[in-house]
């Protein structure tokens, strides 16, 4: 009996002994797709690869667009030639200086199809803009030349989808021109990656930051503090938190049914914030039941967000019917108005509408990352009380973006993922149907606003259009836009300097204590 | 001998071509797209056609098939949608991860339940036996998503006993591996208990009320050698083929503790792969799946002669 | 020996019985809406106000949810059980009577199909029906047909050789007649084996496609989607996870009993022992 329980504390302290002091562990949901930037990702993937890469333009806090390599951006008088002059002496992982033959030839790779970087059909003419020529005309000025002037085009760039359009040195492919590793300037350098079970970024000592004091979104003071930052996966949520509480696990993003109990947790700290991803009530315009708006106001009048919030989110983010983050320069008084829960109303509104009880499908999912089953149920639950009798229709996450994108639904519980621009968050729902059947709202009207809103440039000009596109959605209820997805991260005690960004976890400015 | 296994090999090729047909059509009859999955709801169509082109998705179904199907013929199972990887390598690379773990799990849980099993059997309708099978029923009732996660948090996290997220391939470090690998091997365990014990148990039953027992008992032979002699050799035939089936059923039902406790695993890699619905991995997966079910079954039947005296694997 | 068979026999039967009447209970009446969701009174211990049972996260009553989960639960079981059992049964008998290349062709596919991960089928066959309780039926269903027809289909290999069946045979009987008569009979004890532990098996196997995310669709309960759904919750409102598993565990416990005694009784070698 003795010697057993000498065993087991002798294993003990081999399983619990310290993890590689100031090493920090990252839990991400599933295995990164890849290490080429913008090419086959998902959120963690480009969340990992941001670490090791940079572009010349990334998001700030609150969604604007600032120098991220570049240090200042000019745009010429015809609004078509961006000018981007770079900071200097940053150097790539492998040691050499990043000059403007590197940004040439990172953008030539990436233009090139065989490259398959998702975001070409943006940049080639096929989306909003073409880029016709990208030049070098010294070691640390690089010019782009777009066909018409665009407000979007530096958005574009940042978007952390396309992997900032980072500038990478050709280290990173192997000689016959396929990918290596990501050879860029990023705070982290790429270590290892073991397949399905973690990857490894080592600290880069030789880089440098952008100026400034703070973290900034993905740019501001980047420098990195731990020698050492491994993203282990994790898949079940129930294991991140037994793994934060045993401190194996640092950093971890949670489900919003596990704050309560972390955090009444002495070795874990919970941190809240909220993204720009929107979850929405959406509804098929063209059903014979929702084709009128009366019946999509009635159904809006029947929700109590409040609660809704409360039960899918613990009541930890605000309500929010606008497509536009509050944290947006563009949040105006106007963005602020939404919907009011008036029961009453509602039953008048469907009585207007020729309701005649007809049972409704709530199609969701039931994806564990976002609360679109918790939503639907409590919205069930609202309707039943304007007598208005509903079914949930719970598939799996794939089978729920097919019907997302063949329109194939009544009533659907969708969350949409974040869109910086006020202007491609409207633009997330609105189109036409014939062409695009994910689209929501159908109203050329409301796509030409848009469109002009897409072109211009001066902030008063486009603030002007975006109130006047809220009113007309709320006026015409095409969806219903509930609340912003709650950014919920834990880290363990010792991890100090951690923010949540956006979903997606930085390793930079994070430090641990012993 | 050699000419039973060459005609049980040459047997398993109609399964696994019929494998391989439904797989493909069912896989493909589900909803969804991984070339929607891939980009999110960020694309625009243009890149939707292009990705989907790219990955082959836009030809016919038969034509899609049979490109798939004559690359399989020439060894080449295709590469993962999702990760770019070859899919060969990595199913047999998880494969491994996997078999660890079910076959110390069912290894263990055979030394324990068959003898366990019997002694129930023989005690039947004893108290030992009720105690017995109700073990085992509610060893058999705990989901292995509740259990494993009991012992998480139990072992893990309030002990402190075994590390709680992570794993260590055998290759690197067989020390840390095996301390990795003791909550999934023992969540797996107790389950196999209790299914094992039921079965031994059903078919010492079956073997104890033939007529030899009967004689043997007759001729005076003690309860013990009865057992030993002729019971447990004679049990013990069916009862392996019954293994053989656990085998081949663990590595369909090992996702959940793969998932539990963070295994790079087979069964995991095909559970996200169908949800991801990376069609080169779920059908390489399926058809790999199905060539070991095959092969264990082969080396049961093998072995039958070993432990049943009265068949010839002939 | 006799006392004790119907000891398990009264104790399984309790058992199953008192099953049944909750199931029975549950498909008529229960205490409040088992969907009906109360956001001041979530994850309530047991005993809170009205809620004898206590409350989920959505604040739904656990006893009303945990009746109506044992009709959807026990229907699914028999469903599932039923239909594989027949299949299986008539493939069995099929091949192993017939032999030849219908025997080799339908046992190819049998094989094909055993050998098939539940997980798949389940999904392609929720996805080709519809997410509901019969899709979950048919996709186990299919799953465990293929080991009732290989166990059938051994018994009969191992029958048709026997001094009674042949003697049917020379007797003029018709294969028909000695298949129903001979040979059916003696199947139905590994038969009732089987079924029982397939019946919980199936109870199981539904948890575990709840905790992938492909058991029966929620709300409805199902004790195997309860089960999984108060995972996160083990720390919290240990409740929610314990009964419903209890109530699976009572079920395989009463189930499994009863099955043996069954057994006993119906082989025909027992008869008279």
């Amino acid at each position: 009996m003795k010697i057993g329980h000498a065993l087991w504390l002798g294993l003990g302290l081999l399983a619990s002994g310290p993890v590689a002091a100031q090493s920090v562990t990252v839990a991400l949901k599933a295995d990164i797709r890849g290490t080429n930037p913008g090419v086959n990702r998902d959120d963690d993937t480009d969340a990992v690869a941001l670490h090791m890469v940079e572009g010349l333009v990334a998001y700030r806090e609150g969604g604007t667009v600032g120098p991220l390599l570049a240090e200042k951006v000019d745009l010429s008088g015809d609004g078509r030639t961006y000018t981007f002059r770079l900071r200097r002496g940053v150097k790539f992982h492998n040691g050499a200086d990043m000059t403007s033959a590197d940004v040439v030839w990172s953008w030539n790779r990436f233009m090139d199809p065989k490259t398959e970087w998702r975001c070409l059909s943006e940049f080639d003419g096929r989306g909003a803009v073409k880029v016709e020529a990208v030049e070098a005309p010294d070691p640390h000025t690089v010019t782009m030349r777009i066909d018409k002037p665009n407000a979007l085009f530096l958005d574009s760039l940042a978007r952390t989808d396309c992997g900032m359009a980072a500038v990478l040195h050709k280290d990173s492919l192997n000689p016959d021109g396929s990918w290596k590793a990501p050879v860029g300037t990023g705070p982290f350098k790429f270590g290892e990656w073991k397949r399905g079970q973690e990857v490894i970024l080592t600290r880069f000592d030789g880089y440098v930051s952008p100026p400034g004091d703070k973290r900034d979104g993905f740019t501001g003071q980047k420098k990195a503090l731990v020698p050492e930052v491994r993203f282990l996966v994790v898949p079940d949520s129930s294991t991140v938190k037994a793994g934060l509480e045993a401190g194996r696990i640092d950093i971890a993003e949670i489900v919003d049914s596990d704050i309560p109990e972390l955090e009444k947790s002495k070795n874990v700290k919970v941190l809240l914030g909220s993204t720009g991803g929107r979850h929405a009530v959406i509804f098929q315009t063209t059903d014979p039941v929702f084709k009128s708006a009366k019946m999509r106001q009635a159904i809006a009048a029947a929700l109590d967000i409040n609660q809704i919030v409360e039960v899918a989110a613990s009541g930890r983010v605000k309500p929010n019917n606008s497509t536009i983050h509050s944290r947006s320069p563009y949040y105006s008084a106007v963005q602020a108005r939404g919907v009011t829960y008036d029961p009453a109303r509602a039953k008048q509104l469907l009585a207007e509408a020729g309701y005649k009880g007809e049972r409704i499908k709530i199609t969701t999912n039931n994806r564990k990352t976002a609360p679109s089953f918790n939503i639907a149920v409590v919205i069930q639950a609202m309707l039943q009380q304007v007598g208005v009798p509903a079914d949930i229709d719970v598939v799996e996450w794939a089978t729920h973006m097919d019907r997302f994108l063949k329109g194939n639904y009544q009533i659907m519980v969708h969350s949409y993922s974040s869109r910086f621009d006020p202007a491609l968050s409207f633009e997330h729902f609105t189109g036409p149907k014939r062409s695009q059947p994910r689209k929501v709202w159908d109203n050329p009207e409301v796509q030409q606003l848009l469109e002009k809103a897409a072109a211009a440039s001066d902030e008063a000009a486009r603030q002007k259009m975006f109130d006047e596109l809220h009113t007309r959605m709320l006026d015409e209820m095409p969806l219903i836009i509930l609340f912003n997805q709650l950014d919920a991260w834990a880290t363990s005690a010792r991890v100090e300097g951690f923010t949540p960004n956006e979903g997606r976890a930085r390793a930079w400015g994070v430090s641990v204590r012993n | 001998m050699l000419r039973f296994i060459l005609r049980r090999l040459l047997m398993a090729v109609p399964t696994l071509v019929i494998m391989a047909v439904s797989v493909f059509v069912l896989i493909r009859l589900i909803p969804g797209d991984p070339a929607s999955l891939m980009l999110g709801d960020l694309a625009n169509e243009a890149t939707l056609a292009e990705a989907r082109a790219r990955l082959g998705l836009d030809r016919s179904l038969p034509e899609q098939f049979a490109i798939w199907f004559g690359n399989v013929l020439q060894g080449d199972l295709g590469r993962s949608i999702t990760s770019g990887q070859a899919v060969l390598p990595l199913v047999l690379q998880r494969f491994w991860v996997s078999a660890q773990i079910v076959l110390a799990a069912v290894l263990l849980a055979s030394l324990v339940a068959v003898p366990a099993g019997m002694i129930a059997a023989w005690r039947q309708n004893s108290a030992t036996d009720l105690a017995l099978v109700g073990t085992a029923t509610l060893l058999l009732s705990i989901p292995t998503f509740w259990l494993g996660l009991l012992l998480l948090l139990f072992f893990g996290l309030k002990l402190g006993w075994f590390p709680v997220v992570g794993y260590v391939h055998l290759s690197e470090d067989p020390g840390a591996a095996l301390l990795y690998m003791v909550m999934p091997v023992a969540t797996l365990f107790l389950h196999e208990i209790g299914v094992l014990i039921r079965m031994a148990r059903a078919s010492t039953l079956e073997v104890l009320r033939l007529d030899y027992i009967t004689h043997a008992r007759a001729k005076g032979l003690s309860e013990g050698a009865v057992l030993w002699r002729h019971a447990f050799r004679n049990a013990f035939g069916p009862t392996w083929t019954l293994i053989g089936l656990v085998l081949g059923n663990l590595l369909g039902g090992i996702a959940i503790v793969e998932t539990v406790f963070t295994i790079p695993g087979l069964g995991r890699l095909l559970v996200d792969a169908i949800f991801g619905r990376d069609y080169p991995v779920v059908q390489g997966c399926l058809l790999f799946v199905a060539f070991v079910y095959v092969m264990v079954n082969l080396v049961i039947d093998l072995l039958y002669p070993v432990f049943d005296p009265r068949v010839t694997a002939e | 020996m006799r006392r004790s068979i119907r000891g398990n026999l009264v104790i399984g039967g309790v058992l199953v019985g008192a099953v049944v009447a909750c199931a029975l209970v549950g498909a008529l009446w229960t205490p409040f809406d088992p969907l009906r969701i109360n956001i001041r009174a979530r994850l309530a211990p047991p005993g809170t106000d009205a809620y004898w049972l206590g409350t989920d996260e959505f604040g739904r009553d656990v006893l009303s949810r945990l009746l109506a989960a044992a009709a959807t639960s026990l229907w699914i079981g028999l469903l599932t059980v039923g239909f594989a059992t027949s299949l299986g049964t008539a493939i069995g008998v099929l091949t192993g009577f017939l032999r030849g290349w219908v025997d080799r062709v339908v046992m190819a596919f049998n094989d094909a199909l055993l050998a098939f991960p539940g997980v798949l089928l389940a999904l392609g066959l929720l996805a080709v029906f519809g997410a509901n309780k019969y899709g979950i039926v048919l996709a186990l269903g299919l799953a465990y047909t293929p080991s009732v027809a290989r166990v059938v289909r051994g018994t009969v290999l191992s029958l048709r050789e026997k001094e009674f069946v042949e003697a049917s045979r020379v007797m003029g009987n018709s294969e028909l007649f000695t298949m129903a008569r001979h040979v059916l009979p003696n199947c139905i004890a590994p038969l009732t084996v089987l079924a029982t532990s397939m019946f919980g098996w199936v109870l199981l196997a539904e948890s575990g496609l709840s905790f992938l995310g492909l058991g029966v669709p929620p709300p409805a309960p199902t004790w195997g989607n309860m089960l999984s759904a108060s995972r996160p919750f083990m720390a919290q409102a240990v409740w929610l996870g314990v009964l419903p598993g209890l109530c699976i565990s009572l079920t395989l416990l009463g189930i499994n009993l009863l099955g043996d005694a069954l057994r006993d009784r119906l082989d025909p070698r027992m008869r008279g022992a």
